[in-house]
């Protein structure tokens, strides 16, 4: 059974980051006056493209980048726990992996842009470079928030006793930063400044096609749905059923509210320069600090 | 503010020996022959006295008298008068001095006539190909007479057009010629420190189909409009009308007042959509598609309407020499009011919308700064000028159409930046409407709508005629021919002189501004590109149908 929940845990991520996306173009579609794609849309996309040929225009590294993208955010939602209790594999991990597996990420789309060479990728590389030194910390914060709260370093552990405590104003005001982070967590307008499709045509992907670009694509589905549940999970008050199944229910439900807000915040904004966002996130790393810095004291 | 009488009087003062003839052709119409040598003086004089260079104009005339004509405009906007420097050289020494170092924007004129006449401007700070294409073999100028308009030379391989050097310590990032910022083929070579830029250098004439030399050659004065027509698929109307006006000027033909008021809402309709559709861009540009969904959305009816009162949705193929082809009824006039006031209700929305906005301020205020200085300097035109604190607008300082008669506002901020673009168009969208209002209630019922001409057009005439396009002012220059064709015709769109000024606005920007920046100008590459014959590379050489090349991706594995 233990096992078990490991697997609900990749396969509900795996099954349900392409539909979750195909909500959000909807969204997206709905709020500029079009019919925009069936839901279902995101899953054919990537099943083209995973039909396609392979064509490579770096060396190795840029073969294995999308793969290795991939394998750090599925190992990541493997340890997440889901329906607030801790999986199977969750206990192998504490959340400097969680942090060191979304960085991994990062990094892999760092190194399949940088060994393609081409201009683009490089000023998008360069962009991400910066969005990542800059957001981490707030992910983080949010982290060692949770960590300081527990006095644990292990992520179920972390991740709910930001709840079980009480909600003070340190846990409020990191609800506030990681809200106004979320859009640069999963690359959205404003945020979506890496890749960018008028400046710089996508940036680090735009030597990409066929399967290299769905494992991109689908990574950054996975990414998007596994920040939402992060949210969930860190802030949402408890709604402890007592059944698994209906837990996961109502804590995927409240994942699909946080990509409602996903969708409303990116298409109400336009994106922003690299220099402006870099002062924005400062001030969220500030906020963030602060808000540890209250925890500490037992605010 | 000196009058036409003190401009005449003033250039026959100081250059009693150079200035050979003046011919007031009509209280706002000044032709000035000049002797080649002192041009520049001649030019720089004219500018000191209040002249804003517009283009210049060259043209073969080694049949009639062996030599190269060359047309200098310029206009007087306090005073309402254009006027054309004429000077000519020989062919055996088509020499002269260039006014660029002085006049920046006549540089890709006095380029143009390197290429295409063979012509030679000493001074020139930057006598580079601009138009013709890299492998076009050197000392065949297209618009000389005896080149024939069809001439399809070998392409070469291994040519390239060298760029502008790049400053020292700064990384390349090209921009084109194929890019999403573009929706046009040109390049832009954008030399970038970091993200911050530092020059750039500009290749763009990708796509030129001759249609200067080909209406000359091919077409008669009657089918040269629809052809103008199709220099632009935004702007059609404005070219129409300013060919055919400048034809009408040469020729002195009068139309009748009914067709200068339906000229005159065709293209305050064509600026309502013109404007709505570059909001939509810019949205796009920034990132903010709901922008450009919503815009493109009210631009609808204006698609609608267009098809109700010309039967085509865009490019409308009404109007003529002698007047416009059809009628507007009262039963269309109802429809033309209907569609206007919910635009007006829907943008008046988007105006809140976008002023309250303040991620689009962050996006747009401060960007692509220019000098209000350097704007008049560079004789930038239209919303780009407006936007820089230069006031400037055809429609009121060269009354045309039925412009004379109508009251609305032109919009003018001094925050020199791409935010003051985007608020000058919203603002000049009001007033289209007001305009459009103001024609249908007071139109005339009487006259034709399409005046018969009487006589043939007289050959060798002049006409200078301008009108202000959504994107700034468009000139044509007819000069009339024998054969029942234009003997030249020269087009300036407005994209024109303002793409000469986007080096100056990136300057100093982010990389991030670039879309935001190049389009601000609403460039239109294609009616800047008019005037080579097609590459065989690139055009007739290799077509395919859409059938064919929906096969070909599709059998691509």
């Amino acid at each position: 059974m233990d096992i078990l929940t490991a697997v609900i845990n990749v396969v509900i991520f795996l099954a349900l980051a392409p539909l979750f996306e195909g909500v959000v173009r909807k969204l997206y579609a709905k709020v500029q006056s079009r019919m925009g794609p069936p839901v279902v849309q995101p899953y054919y996309d990537l099943l083209k493209l995973l039909g396609k040929e392979t064509l490579s225009a770096g060396n190795w590294a840029f073969r294995i980048a999308p793969m290795m993208a991939l394998a750090s955010i599925i190992t990541a939602v493997s340890l997440m726990p889901l329906g607030y209790r801790a999986g199977f594999l969750t206990q192998y991990g504490d959340i400097i992996t969680i942090i060191y597996l979304l960085t991994l990420g990062g990094v892999s789309v760092l190194l399949g842009a940088l060994s393609s060479k081409n201009t683009y990728a490089m000023v998008g590389a360069s962009r991400e470079m910066v969005t990542m030194i800059m957001v981490e910390p707030v992910l983080a914060m949010t982290f060692i928030l949770g960590a300081l709260k527990a006095k644990s370093l292990a992520i179920d552990a972390s991740l709910a006793s930001s709840l079980n405590g009480s909600y003070g104003v340190s846990m409020v005001l990191m609800l506030v930063v990681f809200l106004m982070a979320l859009q640069a967590f999963v690359a959205r307008q404003p945020f979506d400044i890496a890749e960018a499709e008028v400046e710089i045509m996508e940036g680090p992907f735009i030597e990409y096609s066929g399967p290299g670009l769905a494992l991109f694509k689908y990574y950054m589905m996975i990414k998007q749905i596994f920040y939402a549940a992060l949210f969930v999970a860190v802030f949402v008050p408890l709604v402890n059923t007592g059944y698994y199944i209906v837990d996961v229910a109502v804590q995927l439900v409240e994942i699909l509210a946080v990509f409602v807000l996903i969708a409303l915040l990116g298409s109400t904004n336009p994106r922003l320069r690299i220099d402006q966002a870099v002062k924005y996130y400062a001030l969220l790393i500030v906020a963030s600090l602060v808000a540890v810095g209250l925890t500490a004291y037992g605010i | 503010m000196p009058g036409i009488e003190e401009i005449k009087n003033g250039l026959k003062k100081s250059f009693k020996d150079a200035v050979v003839s003046v011919e007031e052709q009509n209280p706002t119409r000044l032709f000035v022959d000049i002797k080649s040598a002192k041009v520049r003086d001649i030019s720089n004089a004219i500018i000191a006295m209040g002249g804003r260079y517009l283009v210049s104009v060259g043209y073969d005339n080694i049949a009639r008298d062996k030599t190269l004509g060359l047309i200098h405009t310029f206009g007087f906007d306090r005073d309402g008068v254009y006027l054309a420097l004429r000077t000519s050289v020989p062919e055996s020494k088509p020499e002269m001095d260039s006014i660029t170092p002085d006049i920046p924007n006549a540089g890709w004129s006095e380029r143009e006539y390197m290429d295409l006449l063979g012509m030679k401007f000493t001074g020139h700070p930057k006598p580079k190909r601009l138009i013709l294409a890299d492998d076009w073999p050197a000392g065949v100028h297209p618009l000389r007479k005896d080149i024939p308009w069809n001439l399809m030379p070998p392409a070469a391989e291994d040519v390239a057009y060298q760029l502008d050097e790049c400053p020292e310590g700064c990384s390349i990032v090209p921009v084109g010629p194929y890019h999403p910022t573009l929706h046009e083929p040109a390049h832009f070579a954008v030399y970038v420190d970091g993200e911050t830029i530092k020059g750039s250098d500009y290749r763009g004439f990708m796509t030129h189909r001759g249609i200067e030399k080909l209406c000359q050659t091919q077409l008669t004065y009657n089918e040269v409009p629809f052809v103008a027509e199709r220099i632009c698929g935004i702007c059609g109307s404005v070219h129409a009308t300013s060919y055919s006006q400048a034809v009408e000027l040469a020729a002195g033909i009068k139309i009748s007042r009914r067709a200068e008021y339906i000229r005159t809402i065709m293209l305050e309709i064509e600026r309502i959509h013109s404007h709505l559709l570059w909001l939509g861009v810019a949205g796009h540009l920034i990132g903010f598609d709901t922008v450009f969904m919503q815009s493109w959305r009210i631009r609808e009816p204006i698609m609608w309407l267009g098809e109700r009162i010309t039967g085509n949705r865009k490019t409308y193929g009404m109007i003529v020499i002698g007047g416009v082809r059809r009628d507007i009824t009262p039963e269309i006039k109802e429809d033309i009011l209907n569609v206007i006031g919910k635009i007006e209700e829907e943008l008046l929305t988007v105006q809140k919308a976008i002023q309250g906005d303040s991620a689009i301020h962050r996006r747009t205020k401060g960007v692509g700064y220019v000098s209000t200085e350097d704007t008049k300097l560079w004789s930038l035109v239209g919303p780009v000028a407006r936007a820089r604190n230069v006031d400037i607008d055809v429609r009121r300082d060269y009354p045309y159409a039925a412009y004379d008669e109508m009251k609305f506002d032109v919009p003018v901020f001094d925050s020199n930046d791409v935010w003051a673009t985007v608020l000058v168009r919203l603002l000049e969208t009001f007033e289209s409407i007001k305009i459009i209002r103001q024609c249908l209630d007071r139109m005339p019922n009487d006259g034709p709508i399409l005046t018969e001409l009487d006589a043939p057009i007289p050959a060798l005439k002049h006409g200078l005629a301008a009108v202000e396009a959504p994107r700034g002012e468009v000139v044509h220059y007819v000069i009339t021919g024998e054969e029942n064709a234009p003997e030249r015709w020269r087009v300036r769109a407005p994209t024109y002189p303002n793409l000469q000024g986007v080096p100056l606005m990136l300057l100093g920007n982010q990389l991030a501004d670039v879309p935001i920046i190049i389009g601000s100008i609403d460039p239109c590459f294609s009616c800047t590109d008019r005037m080579e014959i097609v590459d065989l590379r690139s055009g007739a050489a290799k077509t395919a149908s859409q059938g064919e090349l929906e096969e070909l991706s599709r059998n691509k594995r």
